[in-house]
Protein backbone atom coordinates (compact mmCIF):
# COMPACT_ATOMS: atom_id res chain seq x y z
CA UNK A 1 0.00 0.00 0.00
CA UNK A 2 1.07 3.51 -0.77
CA UNK A 3 0.79 4.86 2.74
CA UNK A 4 2.70 1.91 4.19
CA UNK A 5 5.45 2.59 1.72
CA UNK A 6 5.45 6.22 2.75
CA UNK A 7 5.72 5.46 6.42
CA UNK A 8 8.56 2.97 5.92
CA UNK A 9 10.56 5.56 4.05
CA UNK A 10 9.80 8.28 6.56
CA UNK A 11 10.84 6.05 9.47
CA UNK A 12 14.15 5.43 7.72
CA UNK A 13 14.87 9.14 7.85
CA UNK A 14 13.74 9.39 11.49
CA UNK A 15 16.15 6.61 12.43
CA UNK A 16 18.98 8.03 10.36
CA UNK A 17 18.58 11.33 12.20
CA UNK A 18 18.91 9.59 15.55
CA UNK A 19 15.30 9.21 16.65
CA UNK A 20 14.46 6.02 18.57
CA UNK A 21 11.11 4.21 18.45
CA UNK A 22 8.81 4.81 21.39
CA UNK A 23 5.63 2.80 21.85
CA UNK A 24 3.29 4.69 24.13
CA UNK A 25 0.30 3.02 25.79
CA UNK A 26 -2.96 2.86 23.88
CA UNK A 27 -5.05 3.04 27.06
CA UNK A 28 -4.66 6.07 29.26
CA UNK A 29 -6.21 7.31 32.47
CA UNK A 30 -8.90 9.80 31.38
CA UNK A 31 -8.52 11.96 34.46
CA UNK A 32 -4.92 12.51 33.57
CA UNK A 33 -5.87 13.93 30.19
CA UNK A 34 -8.84 15.91 31.52
CA UNK A 35 -6.65 17.42 34.21
CA UNK A 36 -4.53 18.88 31.47
CA UNK A 37 -6.97 19.61 28.70
CA UNK A 38 -10.04 20.61 30.64
CA UNK A 39 -13.43 19.05 31.20
CA UNK A 40 -14.74 19.94 27.79
CA UNK A 41 -12.14 17.75 26.12
CA UNK A 42 -13.95 14.74 27.60
CA UNK A 43 -16.48 14.65 24.79
CA UNK A 44 -13.73 14.30 22.21
CA UNK A 45 -12.21 11.27 23.92
CA UNK A 46 -13.23 7.65 23.55
CA UNK A 47 -13.72 6.58 27.12
CA UNK A 48 -15.03 3.66 29.12
CA UNK A 49 -15.08 2.65 32.76
CA UNK A 50 -13.00 -0.25 33.94
CA UNK A 51 -14.18 -2.70 36.64
CA UNK A 52 -13.07 -0.41 39.43
CA UNK A 53 -15.07 2.50 38.05
CA UNK A 54 -12.01 4.32 36.84
CA UNK A 55 -12.44 6.14 33.55
CA UNK A 56 -10.00 5.08 30.84
CA UNK A 57 -9.59 6.40 27.32
CA UNK A 58 -7.95 5.50 24.04
CA UNK A 59 -4.98 7.80 23.47
CA UNK A 60 -6.34 10.95 21.82
CA UNK A 61 -2.96 12.06 20.63
CA UNK A 62 0.47 10.50 20.31
CA UNK A 63 2.44 13.51 21.52
CA UNK A 64 0.58 13.49 24.83
CA UNK A 65 0.80 9.67 25.03
CA UNK A 66 4.56 9.79 24.36
CA UNK A 67 5.04 12.41 27.06
CA UNK A 68 3.11 10.28 29.54
CA UNK A 69 5.31 7.31 28.70
CA UNK A 70 8.42 9.42 29.03
CA UNK A 71 7.39 10.50 32.52
CA UNK A 72 6.31 7.00 33.53
CA UNK A 73 9.61 5.46 32.42
CA UNK A 74 11.45 8.24 34.17
CA UNK A 75 13.58 8.30 31.03
CA UNK A 76 16.76 10.20 30.85
CA UNK A 77 18.32 8.58 27.86
CA UNK A 78 16.17 8.23 24.77
CA UNK A 79 14.84 11.70 24.64
CA UNK A 80 14.85 11.80 20.87
CA UNK A 81 11.95 9.57 19.98
CA UNK A 82 9.68 8.74 17.09
CA UNK A 83 6.29 7.09 17.14
CA UNK A 84 4.10 5.46 14.57
CA UNK A 85 0.59 4.49 15.49
CA UNK A 86 -3.05 5.38 15.79
CA UNK A 87 -4.69 8.11 17.80
CA UNK A 88 -8.37 8.06 18.62
CA UNK A 89 -10.47 11.13 18.88
CA UNK A 90 -14.05 12.13 18.29
CA UNK A 91 -14.77 15.31 16.46
CA UNK A 92 -17.63 17.77 16.36
CA UNK A 93 -17.52 17.28 12.63
CA UNK A 94 -19.03 13.92 11.66
CA UNK A 95 -16.95 13.77 8.51
CA UNK A 96 -13.69 13.63 10.45
CA UNK A 97 -12.11 10.28 11.09
CA UNK A 98 -12.10 8.88 14.61
CA UNK A 99 -8.98 6.80 14.03
CA UNK A 100 -5.98 8.74 12.77
CA UNK A 101 -2.58 7.44 11.78
CA UNK A 102 0.14 9.51 13.33
CA UNK A 103 3.80 9.41 12.54
CA UNK A 104 6.03 11.84 14.32
CA UNK A 105 9.12 12.79 16.25
CA UNK A 106 9.72 14.49 19.57
CA UNK A 107 12.76 15.79 21.37
CA UNK A 108 11.82 15.53 25.03
CA UNK A 109 14.09 17.33 27.45
CA UNK A 110 15.31 19.62 24.71
CA UNK A 111 18.33 21.54 25.95
CA UNK A 112 19.18 23.80 23.08
CA UNK A 113 16.13 25.57 21.73
CA UNK A 114 17.18 26.81 18.36
CA UNK A 115 19.27 23.74 17.46
CA UNK A 116 16.47 21.36 18.38
CA UNK A 117 13.73 23.40 16.71
CA UNK A 118 15.75 23.36 13.54
CA UNK A 119 16.58 19.67 13.91
CA UNK A 120 12.91 18.70 14.12
CA UNK A 121 11.96 20.80 11.17
CA UNK A 122 14.90 19.52 9.13
CA UNK A 123 14.08 15.89 9.82
CA UNK A 124 10.45 16.43 8.87
CA UNK A 125 11.44 18.32 5.73
CA UNK A 126 13.85 15.61 4.62
CA UNK A 127 11.26 12.88 5.26
CA UNK A 128 8.89 14.71 2.99
CA UNK A 129 11.61 15.06 0.40
CA UNK A 130 12.38 11.36 0.72
CA UNK A 131 8.87 10.39 -0.30
CA UNK A 132 9.21 12.73 -3.25
CA UNK A 133 6.65 15.34 -2.40
CA UNK A 134 7.65 18.51 -4.15
CA UNK A 135 6.70 22.18 -4.13
CA UNK A 136 5.95 22.27 -0.45
CA UNK A 137 5.46 25.49 1.45
CA UNK A 138 5.77 26.24 5.17
CA UNK A 139 3.87 28.48 7.50
CA UNK A 140 5.44 29.38 10.85
CA UNK A 141 4.77 31.42 13.90
CA UNK A 142 6.22 31.84 17.34
CA UNK A 143 3.52 32.06 19.98
CA UNK A 144 5.99 33.42 22.53
CA UNK A 145 6.08 36.67 20.55
CA UNK A 146 2.46 37.29 21.48
CA UNK A 147 3.26 36.71 25.15
CA UNK A 148 6.15 39.16 24.88
CA UNK A 149 3.98 41.77 23.22
CA UNK A 150 1.34 41.53 25.96
CA UNK A 151 3.98 41.77 28.67
CA UNK A 152 5.26 44.98 27.15
CA UNK A 153 1.88 46.74 27.10
CA UNK A 154 0.71 49.02 29.89
CA UNK A 155 -2.55 47.37 30.87
CA UNK A 156 -3.82 46.03 34.21
CA UNK A 157 -2.24 42.77 35.26
CA UNK A 158 -5.48 40.79 35.13
CA UNK A 159 -5.98 41.80 31.53
CA UNK A 160 -2.51 40.57 30.65
CA UNK A 161 -3.25 37.22 32.26
CA UNK A 162 -6.58 36.91 30.50
CA UNK A 163 -5.29 37.74 27.07
CA UNK A 164 -2.44 35.27 27.46
CA UNK A 165 -4.67 32.53 28.77
CA UNK A 166 -7.19 32.84 25.99
CA UNK A 167 -4.91 33.34 23.02
CA UNK A 168 -5.87 29.72 22.20
CA UNK A 169 -9.55 30.36 21.84
CA UNK A 170 -9.76 32.89 19.02
CA UNK A 171 -13.50 33.36 19.33
CA UNK A 172 -13.46 34.03 23.06
CA UNK A 173 -10.31 36.09 22.58
CA UNK A 174 -12.25 38.36 20.25
CA UNK A 175 -14.91 38.78 22.98
CA UNK A 176 -12.14 39.76 25.37
CA UNK A 177 -10.79 42.37 22.98
CA UNK A 178 -14.25 43.86 22.63
CA UNK A 179 -14.59 44.02 26.40
CA UNK A 180 -11.20 45.61 26.72
CA UNK A 181 -12.06 48.09 23.99
CA UNK A 182 -15.26 49.20 25.71
CA UNK A 183 -13.85 49.04 29.22
CA UNK A 184 -16.73 46.90 30.40
CA UNK A 185 -15.24 44.86 33.14
CA UNK A 186 -15.62 45.27 36.88
CA UNK A 187 -18.94 46.52 38.14
CA UNK A 188 -18.17 49.45 40.50
CA UNK A 189 -21.50 49.09 42.27
CA UNK A 190 -20.88 45.50 43.27
CA UNK A 191 -17.45 46.39 44.56
CA UNK A 192 -18.89 49.10 46.80
CA UNK A 193 -21.51 46.76 48.14
CA UNK A 194 -19.03 44.23 49.30
CA UNK A 195 -16.66 46.61 51.02
CA UNK A 196 -18.83 46.19 54.09
CA UNK A 197 -18.50 42.44 54.07
CA UNK A 198 -14.77 42.91 53.38
CA UNK A 199 -14.36 44.71 56.72
CA UNK A 200 -16.32 42.03 58.53
CA UNK A 201 -14.34 39.26 56.98
CA UNK A 202 -11.08 40.87 58.06
CA UNK A 203 -12.01 39.90 61.62
CA UNK A 204 -12.51 36.24 60.78
CA UNK A 205 -9.87 33.57 61.21
CA UNK A 206 -7.86 34.21 58.05
CA UNK A 207 -6.97 30.57 57.55
CA UNK A 208 -10.61 29.49 57.61
CA UNK A 209 -11.64 28.00 54.29
CA UNK A 210 -14.80 28.85 52.42
CA UNK A 211 -15.33 26.29 49.68
CA UNK A 212 -11.61 25.47 49.43
CA UNK A 213 -10.48 29.10 49.46
CA UNK A 214 -8.90 30.69 52.52
CA UNK A 215 -10.47 33.91 53.83
CA UNK A 216 -7.07 35.56 53.38
CA UNK A 217 -6.99 34.50 49.74
CA UNK A 218 -10.46 35.89 49.04
CA UNK A 219 -9.68 39.18 50.77
CA UNK A 220 -6.36 39.62 49.06
CA UNK A 221 -7.87 39.04 45.64
CA UNK A 222 -10.70 41.44 46.47
CA UNK A 223 -8.19 44.02 47.55
CA UNK A 224 -6.10 43.54 44.44
CA UNK A 225 -9.18 43.81 42.30
CA UNK A 226 -10.37 47.13 43.70
CA UNK A 227 -6.89 48.56 43.42
CA UNK A 228 -6.30 47.37 39.91
CA UNK A 229 -7.30 50.23 37.62
CA UNK A 230 -10.84 49.70 36.48
CA UNK A 231 -10.70 51.82 33.43
CA UNK A 232 -7.73 53.18 31.66
CA UNK A 233 -7.57 55.68 28.88
CA UNK A 234 -5.48 53.80 26.40
CA UNK A 235 -7.64 50.70 26.09
CA UNK A 236 -8.69 51.44 22.51
CA UNK A 237 -5.14 52.02 21.46
CA UNK A 238 -4.01 48.79 23.11
CA UNK A 239 -6.67 46.76 21.35
CA UNK A 240 -5.60 48.30 18.06
CA UNK A 241 -2.00 47.26 18.67
CA UNK A 242 -3.03 43.69 19.48
CA UNK A 243 -5.22 43.46 16.41
CA UNK A 244 -2.50 44.86 14.22
CA UNK A 245 0.02 42.41 15.65
CA UNK A 246 -2.26 39.49 14.86
CA UNK A 247 -2.45 40.62 11.25
CA UNK A 248 1.29 40.29 10.65
CA UNK A 249 1.75 37.92 7.75
CA UNK A 250 4.92 38.10 5.69
CA UNK A 251 7.62 36.05 3.99
CA UNK A 252 10.14 34.91 6.59
CA UNK A 253 12.98 36.94 5.13
CA UNK A 254 10.99 40.10 5.74
CA UNK A 255 10.09 39.26 9.32
CA UNK A 256 12.80 41.41 10.88
CA UNK A 257 11.84 44.44 8.88
CA UNK A 258 8.11 43.92 9.47
CA UNK A 259 8.44 43.54 13.22
CA UNK A 260 10.75 46.55 13.44
CA UNK A 261 8.31 48.78 11.66
CA UNK A 262 5.45 47.43 13.82
CA UNK A 263 7.46 48.27 16.95
CA UNK A 264 8.37 51.70 15.69
CA UNK A 265 4.88 52.60 14.54
CA UNK A 266 3.35 51.63 17.88
CA UNK A 267 6.14 53.17 19.95
CA UNK A 268 6.97 49.90 21.70
CA UNK A 269 10.27 49.11 23.32
CA UNK A 270 12.93 48.03 20.85
CA UNK A 271 13.72 44.95 22.86
CA UNK A 272 10.19 43.45 22.74
CA UNK A 273 10.99 40.89 20.09
CA UNK A 274 14.67 40.51 20.54
CA UNK A 275 15.35 36.81 20.09
CA UNK A 276 14.33 35.86 16.58
CA UNK A 277 17.30 33.68 15.69
CA UNK A 278 15.34 30.40 15.78
CA UNK A 279 12.68 31.58 13.42
CA UNK A 280 15.10 33.19 11.05
CA UNK A 281 16.96 29.89 10.89
CA UNK A 282 13.89 28.36 9.33
CA UNK A 283 14.36 30.26 6.12
CA UNK A 284 17.33 27.97 5.48
CA UNK A 285 14.95 25.05 5.07
CA UNK A 286 12.46 26.47 2.68
CA UNK A 287 12.63 29.89 1.12
CA UNK A 288 8.88 29.92 0.61
CA UNK A 289 8.23 30.07 4.34
CA UNK A 290 5.53 32.46 5.45
CA UNK A 291 5.42 33.92 8.93
CA UNK A 292 2.00 34.61 10.44
CA UNK A 293 1.28 35.76 14.01
CA UNK A 294 -2.30 34.57 13.90
CA UNK A 295 -1.24 31.03 13.13
CA UNK A 296 -0.90 28.13 15.59
CA UNK A 297 -3.67 29.24 17.87
CA UNK A 298 -5.54 25.97 17.95
CA UNK A 299 -3.31 23.84 20.16
CA UNK A 300 -2.88 25.20 23.63
CA UNK A 301 0.31 23.42 24.54
CA UNK A 302 2.58 25.26 22.12
CA UNK A 303 4.90 27.78 23.73
CA UNK A 304 7.37 28.73 21.00
CA UNK A 305 7.64 28.07 17.31
CA UNK A 306 4.78 26.40 15.49
CA UNK A 307 4.79 25.31 11.89
CA UNK A 308 2.78 23.55 9.24
CA UNK A 309 3.99 22.18 5.93
CA UNK A 310 1.69 22.05 2.93
CA UNK A 311 1.86 20.19 -0.36
CA UNK A 312 1.38 21.85 -3.73
CA UNK A 313 -2.41 21.71 -3.37
CA UNK A 314 -2.17 23.51 0.01
CA UNK A 315 -3.14 20.48 2.07
CA UNK A 316 -1.45 20.21 5.44
CA UNK A 317 1.01 17.32 5.41
CA UNK A 318 2.94 17.98 8.62
CA UNK A 319 2.76 20.13 11.69
CA UNK A 320 4.63 20.67 14.90
CA UNK A 321 6.13 23.06 17.37
CA UNK A 322 7.71 23.68 20.72
CA UNK A 323 5.81 22.83 23.87
CA UNK A 324 7.85 23.62 26.95
CA UNK A 325 4.98 23.43 29.43
CA UNK A 326 3.27 20.17 28.47
CA UNK A 327 5.36 17.73 30.51
CA UNK A 328 4.98 19.83 33.63
CA UNK A 329 1.23 20.00 33.16
CA UNK A 330 1.24 16.21 32.86
CA UNK A 331 2.78 15.94 36.31
CA UNK A 332 6.52 16.40 35.90
CA UNK A 333 8.02 18.14 38.93
CA UNK A 334 10.55 20.10 36.93
CA UNK A 335 10.23 21.96 33.66
CA UNK A 336 11.05 19.74 30.72
CA UNK A 337 11.32 21.50 27.40
CA UNK A 338 10.21 19.69 24.30
CA UNK A 339 9.70 20.12 20.60
CA UNK A 340 8.14 17.80 18.06
CA UNK A 341 6.23 17.33 14.85
CA UNK A 342 4.01 14.81 13.13
CA UNK A 343 3.31 13.88 9.54
CA UNK A 344 -0.29 13.65 8.44
CA UNK A 345 -0.36 10.39 6.47
CA UNK A 346 -3.99 10.86 5.49
CA UNK A 347 -3.16 13.87 3.35
CA UNK A 348 -0.17 12.36 1.57
CA UNK B 1 -55.80 1.59 18.86
CA UNK B 2 -55.34 3.79 15.83
CA UNK B 3 -54.82 7.53 16.43
CA UNK B 4 -54.43 7.05 20.15
CA UNK B 5 -52.82 10.12 21.70
CA UNK B 6 -50.55 9.41 24.64
CA UNK B 7 -49.82 12.37 26.86
CA UNK B 8 -47.00 12.45 29.39
CA UNK B 9 -47.44 14.69 32.43
CA UNK B 10 -45.06 15.35 35.33
CA UNK B 11 -45.87 12.91 38.12
CA UNK B 12 -45.34 15.16 41.10
CA UNK B 13 -45.00 18.60 42.58
CA UNK B 14 -46.10 21.97 41.38
CA UNK B 15 -45.38 21.07 37.78
CA UNK B 16 -47.97 18.26 37.99
CA UNK B 17 -50.66 20.56 39.38
CA UNK B 18 -50.02 23.31 36.86
CA UNK B 19 -49.95 20.85 33.97
CA UNK B 20 -53.35 19.48 34.97
CA UNK B 21 -54.70 23.04 35.27
CA UNK B 22 -53.40 23.76 31.79
CA UNK B 23 -55.38 20.81 30.41
CA UNK B 24 -58.44 21.81 32.39
CA UNK B 25 -58.27 25.34 31.02
CA UNK B 26 -58.48 23.67 27.63
CA UNK B 27 -61.55 21.80 28.70
CA UNK B 28 -59.73 18.51 29.00
CA UNK B 29 -60.49 16.78 32.28
CA UNK B 30 -58.08 14.03 33.39
CA UNK B 31 -59.80 11.26 35.32
CA UNK B 32 -57.90 9.60 38.10
CA UNK B 33 -59.28 6.09 38.07
CA UNK B 34 -57.57 4.43 40.97
CA UNK B 35 -56.62 7.40 43.08
CA UNK B 36 -53.55 9.46 43.82
CA UNK B 37 -50.96 6.77 43.24
CA UNK B 38 -52.15 5.59 39.89
CA UNK B 39 -49.80 6.64 37.13
CA UNK B 40 -52.42 6.28 34.39
CA UNK B 41 -55.41 8.44 33.60
CA UNK B 42 -57.78 9.21 30.79
CA UNK B 43 -59.34 12.35 29.52
CA UNK B 44 -63.11 12.25 29.90
CA UNK B 45 -64.03 14.30 26.91
CA UNK B 46 -61.23 13.14 24.61
CA UNK B 47 -61.65 9.55 23.55
CA UNK B 48 -58.61 7.83 22.07
CA UNK B 49 -56.32 9.45 24.57
CA UNK B 50 -54.46 8.43 27.68
CA UNK B 51 -52.30 10.15 30.22
CA UNK B 52 -49.15 8.71 31.76
CA UNK B 53 -47.60 10.41 34.77
CA UNK B 54 -43.82 10.34 34.53
CA UNK B 55 -40.75 11.99 35.98
CA UNK B 56 -40.30 15.29 34.14
CA UNK B 57 -36.91 14.16 32.84
CA UNK B 58 -38.36 10.95 31.55
CA UNK B 59 -41.03 12.79 29.59
CA UNK B 60 -38.21 13.99 27.33
CA UNK B 61 -36.82 10.45 26.98
CA UNK B 62 -40.21 8.93 26.19
CA UNK B 63 -41.03 11.61 23.61
CA UNK B 64 -37.76 10.64 21.99
CA UNK B 65 -38.49 6.93 21.83
CA UNK B 66 -42.12 7.40 20.84
CA UNK B 67 -43.77 5.98 23.99
CA UNK B 68 -45.63 9.24 24.35
CA UNK B 69 -46.73 11.72 21.68
CA UNK B 70 -47.26 14.86 23.70
CA UNK B 71 -45.73 15.93 26.97
CA UNK B 72 -45.23 18.77 29.37
CA UNK B 73 -41.76 19.26 30.79
CA UNK B 74 -39.17 21.93 31.48
CA UNK B 75 -37.10 23.68 28.82
CA UNK B 76 -34.06 23.08 31.06
CA UNK B 77 -34.51 19.32 30.85
CA UNK B 78 -35.02 19.42 27.11
CA UNK B 79 -31.89 21.48 26.49
CA UNK B 80 -29.86 19.34 28.85
CA UNK B 81 -30.73 16.19 26.93
CA UNK B 82 -28.58 14.82 24.13
CA UNK B 83 -28.63 16.46 20.71
CA UNK B 84 -30.10 13.35 19.10
CA UNK B 85 -32.99 13.40 21.49
CA UNK B 86 -33.60 17.11 21.02
CA UNK B 87 -33.80 16.62 17.27
CA UNK B 88 -36.80 14.35 17.72
CA UNK B 89 -38.76 16.78 19.85
CA UNK B 90 -40.52 19.98 18.94
CA UNK B 91 -41.48 22.77 21.31
CA UNK B 92 -45.11 23.45 20.48
CA UNK B 93 -45.77 26.11 23.05
CA UNK B 94 -44.01 27.78 25.95
CA UNK B 95 -46.31 27.69 28.97
CA UNK B 96 -46.62 30.35 31.63
CA UNK B 97 -45.57 28.23 34.57
CA UNK B 98 -42.50 26.43 35.85
CA UNK B 99 -40.54 29.61 35.30
CA UNK B 100 -36.99 29.30 36.67
CA UNK B 101 -33.38 29.99 35.72
CA UNK B 102 -30.46 27.62 35.53
CA UNK B 103 -27.71 29.64 37.20
CA UNK B 104 -24.11 29.56 38.37
CA UNK B 105 -24.00 30.08 42.14
CA UNK B 106 -21.00 30.61 44.36
CA UNK B 107 -20.49 30.90 48.14
CA UNK B 108 -21.73 34.27 49.34
CA UNK B 109 -18.43 35.02 51.02
CA UNK B 110 -16.41 34.81 47.85
CA UNK B 111 -16.76 38.58 47.77
CA UNK B 112 -14.04 38.96 45.17
CA UNK B 113 -16.14 37.02 42.66
CA UNK B 114 -19.03 38.92 41.08
CA UNK B 115 -18.93 37.96 37.44
CA UNK B 116 -18.10 35.00 35.26
CA UNK B 117 -14.85 36.79 34.37
CA UNK B 118 -13.87 36.69 38.05
CA UNK B 119 -14.72 33.03 38.21
CA UNK B 120 -12.54 32.40 35.20
CA UNK B 121 -9.58 33.94 37.05
CA UNK B 122 -10.28 31.96 40.18
CA UNK B 123 -10.53 28.75 38.18
CA UNK B 124 -7.02 29.32 36.81
CA UNK B 125 -5.80 30.05 40.36
CA UNK B 126 -7.09 26.66 41.40
CA UNK B 127 -5.05 25.01 38.71
CA UNK B 128 -1.92 27.14 38.94
CA UNK B 129 -1.64 27.62 42.70
CA UNK B 130 -3.40 24.64 44.20
CA UNK B 131 -2.85 22.20 41.37
CA UNK B 132 -6.46 21.09 41.53
CA UNK B 133 -9.47 22.08 39.52
CA UNK B 134 -12.46 24.09 40.52
CA UNK B 135 -15.26 21.61 41.13
CA UNK B 136 -18.74 22.41 39.88
CA UNK B 137 -21.60 20.35 41.28
CA UNK B 138 -24.58 20.11 38.97
CA UNK B 139 -27.61 18.25 37.74
CA UNK B 140 -26.99 19.87 34.35
CA UNK B 141 -23.62 18.67 33.02
CA UNK B 142 -24.28 19.53 29.37
CA UNK B 143 -25.70 23.01 29.89
CA UNK B 144 -22.95 23.74 32.39
CA UNK B 145 -20.13 22.59 30.11
CA UNK B 146 -21.40 24.62 27.19
CA UNK B 147 -21.89 27.74 29.27
CA UNK B 148 -18.59 27.64 31.12
CA UNK B 149 -16.55 26.91 28.03
CA UNK B 150 -18.26 29.70 26.08
CA UNK B 151 -17.18 32.07 28.86
CA UNK B 152 -13.56 31.00 28.78
CA UNK B 153 -13.74 28.80 31.88
CA UNK B 154 -12.05 25.57 30.95
CA UNK B 155 -10.27 24.61 34.13
CA UNK B 156 -12.93 22.88 36.17
CA UNK B 157 -14.29 19.49 37.00
CA UNK B 158 -17.93 18.52 37.06
CA UNK B 159 -19.33 16.73 40.08
CA UNK B 160 -22.63 15.08 39.18
CA UNK B 161 -25.32 15.71 41.76
CA UNK B 162 -28.81 14.27 42.13
CA UNK B 163 -30.19 16.75 44.63
CA UNK B 164 -29.50 19.13 47.49
CA UNK B 165 -26.73 20.51 45.29
CA UNK B 166 -26.74 23.69 47.41
CA UNK B 167 -24.95 21.87 50.21
CA UNK B 168 -21.98 20.75 48.12
CA UNK B 169 -19.72 23.80 48.56
CA UNK B 170 -20.08 23.57 52.33
CA UNK B 171 -19.51 19.88 52.80
CA UNK B 172 -16.37 19.82 50.69
CA UNK B 173 -17.85 18.08 47.67
CA UNK B 174 -17.47 21.02 45.27
CA UNK B 175 -16.60 24.70 45.32
CA UNK B 176 -19.44 26.10 43.27
CA UNK B 177 -22.69 24.82 41.78
CA UNK B 178 -25.05 25.31 38.91
CA UNK B 179 -28.70 24.69 39.64
CA UNK B 180 -32.24 25.65 38.80
CA UNK B 181 -33.68 28.48 40.84
CA UNK B 182 -37.06 30.16 40.64
CA UNK B 183 -37.04 32.67 43.48
CA UNK B 184 -33.45 32.33 44.62
CA UNK B 185 -34.59 31.60 48.15
CA UNK B 186 -33.04 28.15 48.46
CA UNK B 187 -29.71 29.49 47.24
CA UNK B 188 -29.86 32.40 49.64
CA UNK B 189 -30.82 30.22 52.58
CA UNK B 190 -27.79 28.12 51.84
CA UNK B 191 -25.34 31.03 51.68
CA UNK B 192 -25.01 30.98 47.94
CA UNK B 193 -25.18 33.85 45.50
CA UNK B 194 -25.83 33.93 41.74
CA UNK B 195 -23.12 35.53 39.60
CA UNK B 196 -24.21 38.79 37.98
CA UNK B 197 -23.92 37.32 34.52
CA UNK B 198 -24.39 33.75 35.65
CA UNK B 199 -27.72 32.90 34.04
CA UNK B 200 -27.20 29.81 31.91
CA UNK B 201 -30.79 29.43 30.75
CA UNK B 202 -34.18 30.98 31.41
CA UNK B 203 -36.44 28.01 31.63
CA UNK B 204 -40.17 27.40 31.76
CA UNK B 205 -42.62 24.57 31.23
CA UNK B 206 -43.19 23.69 27.58
CA UNK B 207 -45.72 21.73 25.63
CA UNK B 208 -43.60 19.29 23.68
CA UNK B 209 -44.45 16.87 20.91
CA UNK B 210 -42.74 14.04 19.16
CA UNK B 211 -41.82 15.35 15.69
CA UNK B 212 -42.77 12.04 14.09
CA UNK B 213 -46.35 12.45 15.26
CA UNK B 214 -46.68 16.10 14.31
CA UNK B 215 -49.10 15.47 11.45
CA UNK B 216 -51.50 13.15 13.30
CA UNK B 217 -51.45 15.43 16.33
CA UNK B 218 -52.40 18.54 14.42
CA UNK B 219 -56.18 18.44 15.05
CA UNK B 220 -55.61 17.86 18.77
CA UNK B 221 -52.99 20.60 19.05
CA UNK B 222 -55.13 23.06 17.15
CA UNK B 223 -57.81 22.63 19.77
CA UNK B 224 -55.48 23.84 22.51
CA UNK B 225 -55.08 27.46 23.52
Amino acid sequence: MKSKNYSENIIKIFKKDGFVLSEPDVLLDSDYIIQRSGENFRKLMLTFEDDTGKSMCLRPDLTVASCIKYLKDNSKANSKIFYSGQAYRRSNNLKDKVVNDQLGIEILGSKNKSTDDLKVLKTIASSIEKIKIKNTSIKVSDVSLFQKLIESLTIPERWKMRLKRHFWRPQYFEDLLKRLETNSDVDPEAVELDKKRFTEMKNLDQSKEIASRKVSEILSRFDRKIKDPRSFAENKKIVKIIREFLKINCPINQLDKTLKSFVKKNKLSNSVFKDLSTIKNLSKINSKTIFSTNFGRDIEYYTGIVFEIYNSSKKEIARGGRYDGLLKSLGSKKNISAVGAAINLNNL
Amino acid sequence: MKNLITIGLPSKGRLKGESISFLEKNNLKPTSNGGERNYFAEIENLPNSKIIYLHAKEIIQRLGDGTIDVGISGLDLLQESSINLQKKIEIKKKLDFGVADVVVAIPNDWIDVQTVADLEEVSFDFRDKKNTRLRVATKYPNLTNNFLVSKGIIQYKLVPSLGATETYPFIGSSEIITDISSTGKTLKDNNLRVLKDGCILSSQACLLISKKKAATLRPFLNSLI
